[in-house]
């Protein structure tokens, strides 16, 4: 089947501002901070068990924590790093989200 | 020192000492106080439990929301899980000189997470910073007691932590 032609007159394509496109689609980070308290096999267990990481990757980025001061642990909508940090908090982890620009 | 914990299929079979279980006891009605405070509250013992979600100030509406949303449910977890422990404490069973409680897999990280918030609560208080241990404490600092309930929750903790990590 075709497409009906429903006006003669030259359409008027909005160019998508691509830029734009790049910014609505840029995920959220949640970052964990370090902080004086929270064991680091603690934190490599947290990091497991919310997000299914391997005990190499959980370890790998608790010593970023560690190292660092920071790292970021999981990305994604809004919504889904606002449930993140949630998960996170529970369990006594620093953790905050940014929109990288 | 014999072992503080142990798994046993899911769960994890626990044996302290009877001043152990005492001192657990004490633990929910301190930690209870806290959490009850209004999330208003400057207290950065409340402030550290219950965290921001966003740094950029910016974001001020979308905290504020994110609060709105979300402080009810996590304050209902922690002293759900407050409950938990006291409930598990009640059962504890002499065995070998030691008091005995089987944990299931909810009751573990009931445990879990009232030790961790214990410590945090605490190392906030005392301003702990990550070498502390380093540091001799005077036992004629008014902190002394305190300090040393953190070391042995910290201690505590690590060897839960170890068990379930296998």
């Amino acid at each position: 089947m075709k497409p009906a032609r429903l006006s003669v007159a030259p359409l008027e394509v909005e160019e998508p501002d691509l830029e734009e496109v790049v910014v609505t689609e840029r995920p959220w980070i949640v970052i964990v901070w370090n902080d004086p308290v929270n064991l680091m096999s603690y934190v490599v267990y947290v990091l497991q068990k919310l997000f299914g990481y391997s005990r190499q990757k959980a370890t790998r980025l608790m010593l970023q924590v560690h190292h660092e001061g920071k790292a970021a642990v999981s990305e994604g909508t809004r919504e889904k790093a606002e449930a993140d940090v949630a998960r996170l908090h529970a369990h006594g982890l620093w953790a905050t989200m940014e929109h990288p620009s | 020192m014999p072992k503080r914990f142990k798994r046993r299929g899911d769960g994890v079979v626990v044996a302290l000492p009877a001043a152990e279980i005492e001192i657990l006891r004490s633990i929910p009605a301190q930690l209870g106080e806290v959490l009850s405070e209004s999330p208003d509250t400057d207290d950065p013992v409340f402030r550290r439990l219950f965290p921001t979600a966003y740094l950029d100030p910016t974001q001020e509406v979308a905290e504020r929301e994110w609060q709105d949303l979300v402080h009810p449910e996590l304050l209902r977890q922690r002293l759900a899980a407050l409950e938990l422990v006291t409930q598990t404490l009640e059962r504890g069973v002499e065995k070998r000189g030691s008091i005995e409680v089987v944990l299931t897999p909810e009751e573990v990280e009931a445990w879990l997470g009232v030790i961790n918030d214990a410590r945090l609560a605490l190392g906030t208080r005392l301003g702990v910073t990550e070498d502390l241990d380093e540091r001799e404490i005077d036992p004629s600092e008014p902190d002394a007691g305190a300090h040393t309930l953190y070391a042995w929750l910290t201690w505590m903790e690590g060897e839960l932590v170890e068990t379930l990590l296998g």
